[in-house]
C-alpha cells in the first residue's frame, strides 16, 4: 500500500481524468453518510451524477469502472454552507424588502465558486444583505455555465433580523398585518366582482343559474382563508375573469410564510432578542430557524432549553465564546445541540480562507465536546434541509446528487487533506486514477 | 427547616388579618378564600389549574414596611400576589398534600427557608437608568438577562422609575415547560408624572396660565354636571385651551414633578401648589430644609440626595446651601422623602459608592442627618411607590400586593448587609450564591440553611434537601462558582 501511495504521489498532477464515466463504482475505507451513520468498506455506485446505490462491501458487476481507494480514503457528502454572501457585496439597508431575491445578484464568471468547490463546498446559500427584513436567500450549486444555472432553489429562506427594539419587532408584526390587509382587500374585491357578475346574470339568465352561482360563492368563501387568488372558471362566455388585487411584496412574503411555502431565518444577537422574537411572533405560526452569530460574551445559554425544546435549527460559527464577565470558555454550539436544537455550522469567516478552515474549526468544536455526527450533519444535511434542498444534497443517500469529498483520513482530523472532490458525478479536483 | 407554629401575639395576628377579613385564626388558614384545599383535595386540584403557583418564605423576621416586624413569620403568595403574612399559615404542598405530586394536585409550590434572615419589601428606586435595558418602551427593549438588572436586584431594588415609567426588574426564569416572558408585567405604570419647569419667568407664567384655564374648566364642568340634570340639551363645556397634563394634575391622577434646588424656586412651587391644590414632587430640593414648613403645608414630596453638597450664598443673610439634616428636617415638617443616589446607573469604573447600587448607603447618610429609621426605609419603599402611583402594587408587604420582597442577612441599611435572595411576583429572581458577583463574599452556609426547595412528592422523600432535578441549571451554577473560586485566588 505504501508503494501505491508513493507511486501516486510521484505521478504528475495533470491527474484529472479527462472524462468521468457515466457509471462509476467507488470503494472507500469509510463513508460518512450523515443519514445512516458511518459505513465501513463502503461501495457507492454513481450513475448520471446521482447516487444509485450505497452500502458496505457491495459486489460490483464486472464491466463497471471502479475507483478503489479502500481502505485509505474516507468520503463524506459535499459541504453545504447555508449562510454566506459569497462573492456578493455586503452593503444593505435597514428596511423591510421581503420581496427581494439574492438570486438577482448572481453573476458569472466568479473565482469564488471554483475556489470553494475545490475545498469541497458544493452547495451555498446566499442571503440578501441588510438589516431589517432584507429578502430571500438562494441555494446555489457552486459550478454552472450560466448565472441562472447556479440556482438550485430560489426562496431558500426569508432573512429577518430581530433585536430587542420596538422598530425590529414592529417590522415583523407589520409584515403579518400587511398580509391581513391584503386578505381583507382581496375578499372585498371578490365580493364586488361577484355582485357585478350576479347583476349581469340576473338581467339575462334564469333563476336556476343564480342558484348555481350561490353555491360557487360558498366554496369561494372557504377558500378565502388560504387566500390564493384563483381565477374563477367562467360559467358562461359572458363572465369576465376574476383578477385578484395585486399583493405588494411584503404581503406576499408573509402570506407565503403562513402557508409554509417559505421559511424564515431569523438573526438574533443575544438571549433577550429571543424573548422579544417570541413576543413579536405572538400567535402567528410559521416555520422559522435561528441565526445566532457567536460573539465573545454571547449569553444565549440563558434560553438554550427554550430553543432546544422548539427543535429549530440554529446557524452558528464553530467557535468558542466566553461566559459574560469571565474568561471561562463555553462551547455554545455544543450546548444548543445537546439542548435539542438542530445545529447548522458555517465558516467563521465568509471568505475562501474561512471555508478552508471550516472543517478544522468544526473539528476543534468536536475536540471541545460537540458530538461528531452532529458536527458532520451541521455542515451537510442540516443546512441543506434549512434551505429546502435536503432531497438533492446533504447526505450520501440513493437518489441524491453525487457530491462527494474524499479525504485521506478522518475529515475532522487536524491536517486532513482533501484528496478529491466530485460534483454531480464529475471529479472537479484531485488525483484520481481509475 | 424551622416552621414557626407557636401561638402568635394577638396583636400581630389582628394586624394581619385586617387585610384579609375572610381569614380566621383557625389552624387551617389558607389563602384560598373559597374553599379549604386541605379538605377537598380532588376538587381543589381541578380548580387551581396547572399554572397556580404558591411561594412561601418561612422562618424570617418579616419587616412589612408598614411598621410591623413579625419574628419568624411566613409570607405566602399565590400566583405572585401576597395571600397571607403571619403565623400558622398552612402552605399548600408542604403542610397538606405533601405526599401528592405537583402534577396530581394541580399546582406548584416553592418554599424558601430564610430562618435567621430578614425579609423586607423590595426596594423601589425612584429613579435609575439602565437597569432594564437600553431604554425606550421597556416592553420592546427590556433585557431580562442583563448584568445591570442582576446588579440592581443584588442591591435589593425590585422596582424602579426611569423617566416617566415605573417598571419591575423582572428576570426571565427558565421553567419546564417554557413559559413566555411577561413583557407587560415589566411595566408597573406608564406616565407616572407630569413634568413641569420652574426655571424661568416664562415657564412659571405659562404654568400659571395653564393652571388658571384648567381650574376654570373644572369649575365649568362641575357646574354643567349640576345644570345638565335640569336641561338635558345643555352642552358640555369646551375643553379648548386646556392643557391635559395640567388637568390631570389638578384632578389628582398624576403628580406634578419639578426639578428645583433654590429656596426661592421651592417657595414658589410650594405656594402655587397650595393655591391650586395639588401636591408637587420636587426633585433635588437641596435648600428645602430652609422652608420645610412651607413645603410640608403644600403636601410636597421631595426626592433628595443626602450627599449632595451646595454652598450657601454669602451675599444673603438667610439660611441657604445644603445640610445633611435636609431629609430629617423635611420629614419632620411632613414632607414625604424619597432618596436617590447621585448616580442613576450602575457604574463599574471610577469611584464607587455613589451609583444606584449604593442606594441603601445613600439612605444611611440621611439617617446620619437625623432621619428616623422607619422614614429612611420608607424613602426607598413606600414613598417612591406612592409618588409614582404604584403603591397599590409595590412598596410594602401587605395582603393583595405583589410578592416583591428581598431576603437580607442583616439590617437593610447596614453597609455590611447583602441581599441573599430577591423575589418578584413570587419568583426567586436573584440568589446571591447563584450569581457571579457576590457569591464569594461571606458565602452562605448551605449546610445550615437549606436552599430553595421545590416541593414535590418525590423530592420530599430524600431529606437531604439536595435538589436532584435542577441539574441543568446547576451545571451553570457550579461553573460560576468555580469561576468565583478562581477569582478568589486572584
Amino acid at each position: 500500500m505504501t508503494l501505491t501511495t508513493l507511486l501516486l504521489a510521484a505521478m504528475p498532477v495533470s491527474a484529472l481524468p479527462p472524462v468521468t464515466p457515466d457509471l462509476l463504482a467507488i470503494k472507500v475505507g469509510k463513508a460518512e453518510t450523515i443519514d445512516q451513520g458511518t459505513l465501513e468498506h463502503a461501495v457507492i455506485l454513481i450513475e448520471d451524477g446521482k447516487i444509485v446505490m450505497i452500502g458496505e462491501d457491495l459486489p460490483i458487476d464486472r464491466g463497471i469502472p471502479v475507483l478503489d481507494r479502500d481502505p485509505e480514503w474516507t468520503v463524506m457528502p459535499g459541504l453545504v454552507n447555508a449562510y454566506s454572501r459569497g462573492p456578493l457585496d455586503s452593503r444593505g439597508g435597514n428596511d423591510s424588502t421581503p420581496e427581494l431575491r439574492a438570486s438577482g445578484e448572481l453573476f458569472l464568471p466568479e473565482d469564488f465558486y471554483d475556489e470553494v468547490l475545490e475545498l469541497g463546498v458544493t452547495t451555498l446559500g446566499l442571503y440578501p444583505a441588510g438589516n431589517g427584513i432584507p429578502g430571500r436567500a438562494v441555494a446555489i450549486r457552486t459550478k454552472a455555465d450560466t448565472a441562472e444555472g447556479l440556482i438550485l432553489k430560489d426562496d431558500a429562506y426569508l432573512k429577518i433580523r430581530m433585536r430587542s427594539s420596538g422598530s425590529a419587532k414592529k417590522l415583523l408584526k407589520k409584515g403579518f398585518e400587511d398580509a391581513d390587509d391584503w386578505i381583507e382587500k382581496e375578499a372585498k374585491a371578490r365580493e364586488k366582482w361577484e355582485k357585478a357578475q350576479e347583476k349581469a346574470k340576473k338581467s339575462k339568465k334564469s333563476k336556476k343559474k343564480d342558484d348555481k352561482k350561490d353555491d360557487k360563492k360558498d366554496d369561494k368563501e372557504d377558500d378565502k382563508r388560504v387566500a390564493v387568488p384563483v381565477a374563477s372558471a367562467p360559467d358562461d362566455e359572458e363572465s369576465t375573469e376574476y383578477v385578484a388585487p395585486e399583493k405588494d411584496g411584503g404581503a406576499e412574503a408573509f402570506l407565503q410564510l403562513r402557508e409554509r411555502k417559505l421559511s424564515a431565518l431569523i438573526a438574533i444577537g443575544q438571549a433577550s432578542d429571543y424573548l422579544h422574537l417570541l413576543d413579536a411572533i405572538g400567535e402567528e405560526e410559521f416555520d422559522w430557524d435561528l441565526r445566532i452569530p457567536i460573539t465573545s460574551e454571547l449569553n444565549i445559554f440563558n434560553v438554550k432549553t427554550e430553543i432546544g425544546s422548539r427543535a429549530c435549527r440554529v446557524v452558528m460559527e464553530p467557535q468558542l465564546s466566553q461566559h459574560p464577565n469571565t474568561m471561562r470558555l463555553r462551547n455554545l454550539p455544543m450546548e444548543l445541540s445537546e439542548a435539542g436544537a438542530k445545529l447548522v455550522l458555517i465558516p467563521r469567516d465568509d471568505s475562501v480562507r474561512g471555508h478552508e478552515a471550516w472543517l478544522r474549526n468544526t473539528g476543534e468544536m468536536v475536540g471541545y465536546g460537540l458530538d461528531r455526527q452532529a458536527a458532520l450533519r451541521a455542515m451537510t444535511l442540516e443546512p441543506a434541509e434549512l434551505m429546502g434542498v435536503g432531497d438533492r444534497v446533504g447526505s450520501l443517500t440513493v437518489g441524491k446528487d453525487a457530491n462527494l469529498i474524499f479525504f485521506e483520513s478522518d475529515p475532522l482530523e487536524p491536517g486532513t487533506r482533501v484528496k478529491a472532490v466530485m460534483f454531480e458525478g464529475e471529479f472537479v479536483t484531485g488525483e484520481v486514477k481509475l | 427547616m424551622r416552621f414557626s407554629k407557636t401561638i402568635p401575639s394577638a396583636f400581630a395576628v389582628a394586624a394581619l388579618f385586617a387585610f384579609a377579613p375572610s381569614f380566621t385564626a383557625a389552624s387551617n388558614t389558607s389563602i384560598d378564600d373559597e374553599e379549604s384545599p386541605g379538605e377537598e383535595e380532588g376538587e381543589d386540584a381541578e380548580d387551581e389549574g396547572p399554572e397556580t403557583h404558591y411561594f412561601a418564605v418561612v422562618g424570617a423576621d418579616v419587616y412589612t414596611g408598614t411598621g410591623e416586624v413579625l419574628r419568624g413569620a411566613t409570607v405566602l403568595a399565590k400566583n405572585g400576589k401576597i395571600g397571607a403574612i403571619g403565623y400558622d399559615i398552612e402552605i399548600p404542598g408542604l403542610d397538606y398534600q405533601a405526599d401528592v405530586s405537583s402534577v396530581d394536585r394541580g399546582y406548584t409550590s416553592e418554599v424558601l427557608d430564610a430562618a435567621g434572615y430578614r425579609v423586607y419589601p423590595g426596594m423601589v428606586a425612584i429613579e435609575s437608568s439602565g437597569l432594564l435595558g437600553t431604554g425606550g418602551d421597556f416592553r420592546d427593549s427590556v433585557d431580562p438577562f442583563g448584568q445591570n438588572m442582576i446588579l440592581g436586584l443584588s442591591t435589593g431594588i425590585t422596582s424602579t422609575g426611569q423617566s416617566n415609567t415605573a417598571a419591575k426588574l423582572k428576570r426571565y426564569i427558565t421553567q419546564d415547560p417554557p413559559v413566555d416572558y411577561d413583557f407587560d408585567g415589566v411595566i408597573l405604570r406608564d406616565d407616572c408624572y407630569s413634568n413641569f419647569s420652574w426655571g424661568s419667568g416664562s415657564s412659571r407664567r405659562s404654568l400659571r396660565e395653564k393652571l388658571v384655564r384648567a381650574s376654570e374648566y373644572m369649575r365649568e364642568y362641575r357646574q354643567w354636571q349640576i345644570d345638565v340634570k335640569n336641561d338635558k340639551e345643555l352642552k358640555e363645556p369646551s375643553k379648548k385651551g386646556v392643557d391635559n397634563s395640567v388637568l390631570e394634575v389638578l384632578q389628582g391622577t398624576v403628580l406634578a414633578k419639578f426639578r428645583a434646588d433654590n429656596r426661592e424656586d421651592l417657595l414658589g412651587i410650594a405656594r402655587i401648589a397650595q393655591e391650586y391644590g395639588f401636591r408637587p414632587v420636587i426633585d433635588g430640593c437641596r435648600e428645602g430644609w430652609t422652608i420645610a414648613a412651607e413645603l410640608g403645608r403644600a403636601g410636597a414630596f421631595a426626592i433628595v440626595t443626602p450627599r449632595d453638597r451646595r454652598d450657601k450664598s454669602e451675599l444673603l443673610v438667610r439660611d441657604g446651601g445644603s445640610s445633611i439634616e435636609n431629609a430629617a428636617i423635611l420629614h419632620a415638617a411632613g414632607v414625604q422623602i424619597a432618596i436617590k443616589p447621585s448616580g442613576r446607573g450602575v457604574s463599574l469604573g471610577g469611584i464607587t459608592g455613589r451609583d444606584i447600587m449604593h442606594l441603601p448607603v445613600e439612605v444611611g447618610f440621611a439617617i446620619r442627618g437625623g432621619l428616623p429609621e422607619d422614614a429612611a426605609i420608607a424613602s426607598v419603599t413606600t414613598v417612591p411607590a406612592r409618588m409614582m402611583g404604584v403603591s397599590h402594587r409595590v412598596g410594602s408587604l401587605e395582603v393583595g400586593k405583589d410578592c416583591d420582597l428581598i431576603v437580607t442577612d442583616g439590617d437593610l441599611l447596614h453597609y455590611q448587609t447583602f441581599v441573599q435572595w430577591a423575589v418578584i411576583d413570587g419568583q426567586v429572581v436573584y440568589d446571591k450564591q447563584d450569581e457571579l458577583y457576590f457569591a464569594h463574599i461571606r458565602p452562605r452556609a448551605e449546610t445550615e440553611i437549606a436552599p430553595l426547595r421545590r416541593l414535590d412528592a418525590g423530592e420530599n422523600e430524600d431529606e437531604d434537601g439536595e435538589d436532584a432535578d435542577v441539574d441543568d441549571a446547576d451545571d451553570d451554577k457550579k461553573d460560576k462558582k468555580d469561576k468565583q473560586k478562581d477569582e478568589d485566588d486572584d
